[in-house]
């Protein structure tokens, strides 16, 4: 055992908190020993609000899942979301100095360099530059090395987050003496674990709604070409829930999960639902339309801003997203987000059944983002490579939780 | 701004002369105006401020001031604020003499336009000064009516919030939801106008009328002794039936009373119960039961109810509570945990490179007292809440404000985009 080292994939969401530990076995994969998910305070729409609470909330899970696996954690991988995330898609190049006229390793460094220069203001801190295929005189390339060209040119999306709010993530878990090895943020961690490869070949386009934020991801061609981040999420439709309904959160809360549907039918105007359904005084009636219209409106929107967000970045082009759109997060529970996604995009739509490869109570939406953090917890050890990995890793997660 | 300075009333006025003015400022201010219908309560008077002089002379109320004649010679102030307090400003001696020798003054704004906007704080102030309690309704335009008259709204609505003593917003939003799934929007201006009407006839005859239990100017002036602070508002009416059930109903359900966090102290509710001669005691007691068990304490709770002659079978109910703000002053910035300098990168597969930089510098304050506010506001959200007025977010009224494509998207999208919500 002295080549293990014990991985915490910890994601911060709005509503829960989830917790993978995962052993590393130096080569050898990947065990997943010990799994937690608790509550979350302190934290709204993916930003953390109260530093105590959320603090309490993150030992208290990380603790829980120790226990679980009955090991102490090494280090951590943090997922990372919230409206504070931006990003923008940056293309560098390089002339190809040699005079046989092809590619050097110094070539591909400078387009890199070149691509990556964009300085960001004081407060604002890059999360990650995820390279995208290079084009040698405007033809892509898999690997330029060694070809012949007279310009390199490769292309950056830049994900950067404000530094505050990162930092205060950083500190909830330094709170207890561990160390941050890496941020991924959740998009990006929820897609590499729920596409196969193929599917990223194809395109397709990962939203993982959650209790406070929307988080996606676009691949194309096999490639992120884009993420963001919607601030809304399933606290929105119980907000909107129990004011337009005029009931509590909680009510509110299980009316969407209980009769709650992405899109409204016009039969939904002929049915009621009651409140508690239990004949106790106080309980009263309403009609489904009107959980269903409040609904429908804000999920609508959500996807609409997303692809909003897309055409704006000019990768919204249908055809190379063949493989469609892919739900997940604790709000793709929702019945009809499905056909929603599909009526607002215009694109196939499924919700996620989880990974195929884990224990069957991970692949639970709740699991997603963290598997993914293990996931580069894995792989970041390795070379680094330029593309995207093999789907190897989800066979190499061996042991599975038992 | 000074928020807590307290008005010395004149204890020994007697109802019968008590001077209770009405004052619409602006276009809408005035339609509302005069669009009140008012029950038969002797001496109201009504006025209107504008600086349309065209408009203002169409409309039959007896008392109208043009203002800023010489700014705008009569002819409005086009949506433009400036012009509209230059207006204002201009003539504080004619708004001084239209306030003038009141008791009561109740100002009637729409916010968003030039003129509303800008002179209603003028009128307040002036208002203010002559000592008279001023409460002023306010309603806030729709999201579909454009960010600059949303903005502008809610630039006044802060601004005037700090000069009254009660201030009643009405998001237009908001009032959408009541009345058929099909109002039209045309329509739905109107419903403004009516929830002013309701509230203002209520404080009207709460004061003027007697009956069965009675409210005089000093419970009134009791609940608004500070000016500043939230003020909730809220009303349920109906006719025939089992009316006493339904009036009580709409009450509960009433828009206004279902947004924003609960106010961290509610001081005092007034509630006025305006029934015809067949509103007996018991039917009061009841109203007083469920209203005590929906709102909190018997001690905390002023109620009137009085009698309207002209009415059968019919009952108006309202609730008008004043709140203290919670302090939105960012605590003193606190050095932060010194932590080592560090700046690393790594670098992971699918050539994600990870950069984590941190420093000890100072936090931005506004950042620490995001985090630090939080802590004031407690986790009860299953209670009943109240309406923070212009905030129609709810559960999220005390986070940042959620910007895109000027839409603030905490604000639920039904709401935003007019969708009409029958829950009956």
């Amino acid at each position: 055992m002295s080549q293990s080292r014990v991985v915490a994939a910890v994601e911060i969401g709005t509503s829960k908190i989830a917790v993978l530990l995962g052993e590393i076995l130096g080569d050898a994969g990947l065990n997943i020993i010990g799994h937690a998910v608790s509550s979350s305070k302190g934290v709204k729409k993916g930003e953390i609000t109260d530093l105590d609470k959320a603090s309490d909330c993150v030992h208290a899970a990380i603790l829980k899942a120790e226990a679980n696996a009955k090991t102490r954690v090494d280090e951590v991988y943090l997922a990372q979301t919230g409206r504070h995330l931006m990003g923008n898609f940056n293309v560098g190049s390089s002339n190809i100095s040699s005079s046989d006229g092809v590619v050097r390793l110094a070539d591909i460094d400078a387009a890199k360099e070149d691509a990556k220069r964009r300085t960001l203001p004081r407060d604002r801190t890059y999360i990650h530059h995820i390279q995208n295929p290079f084009t040698l005189d405007g033809r892509p390339v898999d690997n330029p090395l060694s070809k012949e060209g007279r310009q390199l040119q490769v292309g950056y999306w830049s994900v950067h987050g404000d530094s505050e709010a990162v930092s205060d993530s950083l500190r909830v878990i330094r709170g207890i003496d561990l160390d941050v090895s890496d941020m991924i943020i959740s998009s990006i961690a929820s897609g590499v674990v729920l596409l196969e490869e193929s599917e990223k070949e194809n395109g397709a386009l990962v939203i993982d709604m959650g209790g406070g934020t929307t988080d996606y991801v676009l691949y194309r061609k096999g490639f992120i070409v884009k993420t963001g981040v919607v601030p809304v999420g399933g606290d929105h439709i119980t907000n909107d829930l129990s004011i337009g309904l005029r009931v509590a959160r909680k009510s509110a809360e299980e009316f969407k999960i209980k009769n709650g549907r992405a899109y409204y039918e016009s039969e939904d105007r002929e049915e009621k639902v009651w409140l508690f359904g239990d004949m106790t005084i106080g309980d009263h009636e309403y009609p489904l339309a009107a959980i269903t219209k409040i609904i429908e409106a804000r999920v609508a929107e959500v996807f609409d801003i997303i692809k909003e967000q897309l055409i704006a970045d000019e990768v919204f082009e249908p055809s190379d997203i063949a493989s469609g759109v892919v739900l997940t997060g604790g709000s793709s529970q929702l019945v009809g987000i499905d056909e929603a996604a599909r009526r607002r995009f215009g694109l196939d739509a499924r919700v996620s059944e989880g990974p195929k490869d884990v224990a069957e109570e991970l692949r639970v939406p709740e699991y997603s983002t963290t598997l993914g953090l293990l996931h580069y917890a894995l792989t970041g050890q390795e070379e680094n490579q330029q593309q995207a990995k093999p789907s190897g890793i989800l066979r190499r997660l061996t042991g599975l939780f038992n | 701004m000074d928020t807590t300075t307290d008005i010395m009333f004149d204890q020994d006025t007697a109802q019968a002369d008590l001077k209770i003015k009405i004052v619409g400022v602006g276009g809408a201010g005035t339609n509302a105006v005069v669009g009140l219908k008012l029950d038969d309560l002797g001496d109201v008077r009504l006025a209107a401020i504008n600086t349309d002089a065209q408009a203002l002379n169409q409309s039959p109320l007896a008392e109208k001031l043009v203002i800023g004649r010489s700014v705008t010679r009569g002819l409005g102030a086009g949506g433009e604020v400036e012009i509209g307090r230059a207006a204002a400003e201009s003539d504080r001696d004619g708004i001084s003499r239209l306030v003038g020798d009141s008791d009561l003054i109740i100002i009637v704004v729409g916010l968003g336009g030039g003129t509303g906007s800008a002179a209603a704080a003028v009128v307040a102030e002036v208002a203010v000064q002559t000592n008279a309690l001023v409460l002023a309704f306010a309603t806030l335009p729709f999201s579909f009516e454009g960010a600059r008259r949303k903005r502008i709204a809610e630039e006044s609505i802060g601004e005037l919030r700090q000069l009254v003593h009660g201030l009643i917003p009405l998001p237009n939003d908001v009032l959408l939801q009541e009345g058929d799934e099909d109002t039209s929007v045309l329509n739905a201006f109107a419903v403004a106008d009516r929830w002013i009407g309701r509230g203002v006839n209520s404080l009207c005859a709460m004061l003027l009328k007697t009956g069965l239990i009675n409210q005089d100017f000093s419970s009134l002036r009791s609940v608004f002794q500070a000016r500043g602070g939230k003020t909730i508002f809220g009303t349920g009416t109906a006719t025939g039936g089992d009316y006493v059930k339904d009036a009580l109903e709409e009450l509960f359900i009433c828009p206004l009373l279902h947004l924003g966090d609960r106010p961290a102290q509610l001081d005092r509710i007034l509630v006025n119960i305006i029934g015809g001669a067949d509103l007996g005691i018991a039917k009061v007691n009841e109203i007083m039961t469920q209203v005590t068990q929906r709102f909190g304490s018997r001690e905390d709770i002023v109620f009137g109810a009085v009698i309207d002659e002209s009415r059968r079978e019919s009952i108006e109910l309202c609730i008008l509570a004043k709140a203290e703000i919670e302090a939105r002053v960012a605590p003193p910035a606190e050095p932060r945990a010194s932590m080592p300098k560090a700046k690393r990168v790594m670098t992971t597969g699918l050539g994600l490179e990870t950069e984590i930089s941190q420093d000890t510098r100072a936090p931005r304050p506004v950042h620490t007292s995001k985090l630090l506010q939080k802590k004031a506001s407690d986790e009860s959200q299953d209670e009943f809440t109240f309406v923070d007025g212009e905030d129609q977010r709810g559960y999220f009224d005390k986070t940042d404000r959620n910007d895109y494509n000027d839409e603030d998207l905490d604000v639920p999208t039904f709401m935003r985009r007019g969708i009409k919500i029958k829950i009956k």
